[in-house]
């Protein structure tokens, strides 16, 4: 009974040693040509079997550890670059402020100190404020001044520049004023020719220009002629240039029709001096008045 | 329209004002920002909106400028009721329509203006001044800019630029 399982386990063993001694061989070959130097001196055949079965995968490892490498030390150094434009823009932007500041300083000083120079040949002068917006309508031309009751300004407070007479305050807020100025169609003012001291009035046309009214045919008066405020209605200041004499016409009945072209540049006005209200009065008592 | 936008954009075209009112060269392009707020709101179709907003516009103006409030106020809710009309029943659009009937309005604006101040105030009627044109010349160009490019189609023309970088 034992005999034929003891030869078919003797049978079984050749063919088992075969397939382990191929096996071997192979191994062998593979050891052998691993240690063979590669044609060309370049290194074992092993090696270079090694290096071109794993050169793709290294291939694409390396490119993936180089991407994440490139990409993490480009956004390191676009974070840091990114940084560092921020903070020179910022630098820029704080110079160009301050830049822009120190201009509009010098500018208001400039202005300041060109009516402040003119300030001595003005009646009493309040103060300097600028205009913050002016308004053309429909024969309206009234301003926005950036003074008011706080700085002593009240309805009536005559406005100038050194050029001339612009208008006057009408409503004073604590800080705000609206002004009504000489071009409205409403306003009006005692004037007086400078060369002939003949008395009319001035009044605004509505459209930019002003009139001088009242002043008979007889006049000498002239083109060219200076237009000063007179003093004679209560609300201006006597001797304020008002403008000079464009042209003059025959008008109706006995008085001439004088165009009259401001001194004040209306069209430019950046900033305005108060005078004191003539004749002089409490600022507080009419924070508000009428047209 | 919501009532938030409506003061956003009353509160911006304010800030224009004296953005522009401020400047020595604010007689360059007068454009009257108040009207053009107005007109925004009316481009929507709301009458209601439209005459609140014009009522508010105008009294902001009046407010800051005029002797009388109320002037700019009735005017202009006249106008912002005439716009919300004409863009709800008529067919109202294209930058040319728009700049024109805004140009329009704004001389339009001007009349209602000087006759109320005539009646109310005794004032002299002054219409028609080279400043109340160039008024209306700015309002209407600039309202038709608006125009143009609001109703521009801006996606498509990014679309067919990215296009052609492609190409």
């Amino acid at each position: 009974m034992r005999f034929p399982s003891a030869r078919a386990e003797i049978t079984s063993r050749p063919r088992r040693g075969g397939a382990l001694l191929a096996s071997v061989l192979v191994l062998c070959v593979l050891a052998l040509s691993a240690q063979a130097p590669a044609r060309g001196h370049r290194g074992s055949v092993l090696q270079s079997w090694i290096l071109t079965v794993s050169a793709p995968v290294v291939r694409a490892v390396a490119s993936v550890s180089r991407a994440v490498s490139g990409a993490s030390s480009s956004a390191a150094e676009a974070w840091t670059s990114r940084d560092e434009n921020s903070r020179l823009r910022a630098r820029l932007a704080k110079s160009d402020e301050e830049l822009l500041r120190l201009r509009a300083e010098v500018r208001q000083l400039r202005d300041e100190r060109s009516l402040t120079a003119a300030a001595p040949f003005l009646p009493v002068v309040v103060g300097s404020a600028p205009v913050l917006l002016i308004e053309r309508r429909a024969g309206l031309q009234s301003a926005l001044v950036g003074i008011g009751t706080s700085a002593g300004v009240g309805a009536g407070s005559p406005l100038a520049v050194p050029e001339g007479l612009v208008g006057r305050v009408i409503t004073s807020g604590r800080t705000m004023s609206r002004a009504q100025l000489l071009l409205d169609a409403s306003a009006a003012v005692g004037a007086r020719i400078a060369r002939t001291g003949e008395l009319g009035i001035v009044r605004g046309d509505g459209r930019g220009a002003l009139l001088l009214n009242h002043i008979p045919t007889t006049s000498r008066v002239r083109a060219g002629d200076l237009i000063e405020s007179a003093g004679i209605d209560g609300i201006f200041p006597r001797g304020i240039p008002i403008g000079r004499v464009g042209a003059v016409s025959p008008g109706s009945n006995l008085f001439l029709d004088i165009r009259v072209v401001p001194t004040a540049p209306f069209a430019r006005l950046t900033d305005v001096l108060v005078l004191a209200a003539f004749p002089a009065r409490d600022p507080a008592e009419g924070s508000s008045a009428g047209r | 329209m919501n009532l938030g936008r409506i003061a956003l954009i009353l509160a911006g075209a304010a800030g224009l004002e004296f953005l522009f009112g401020s400047s020595p060269y604010r007689a360059a392009w007068p454009v009257d920002w108040l009207l053009l707020a107005t007109a925004i709101v009316a481009r929507s179709g709301g009458f209601g909106r439209s005459v609140l907003t014009g009522a508010a516009a105008g009294f902001l103006e009046d407010a800051l400028t005029e002797s009388l409030l109320g002037l700019n106020a009735f005017a202009k809710a006249v106008i912002g009721y005439l716009l919300a009309f004409f863009s709800v029943r008529v067919m109202f659009g294209g930058a040319l329509a728009v700049g024109g009937a805004l140009a329009l309005c704004s001389l339009a604006n001007d009349a209602i203006v000087a006759i109320l101040r005539s009646l109310l105030l005794d004032s002299p009627i002054v219409l028609g001044t080279p400043y109340a044109l160039w008024r209306a010349i700015a309002t209407g160009a600039t309202a038709g800019a608006l125009e143009a490019a609001w109703s521009f189609p801006w996606r498509e023309w990014r679309e067919r630029r990215r296009l052609r970088r492609l190409r």
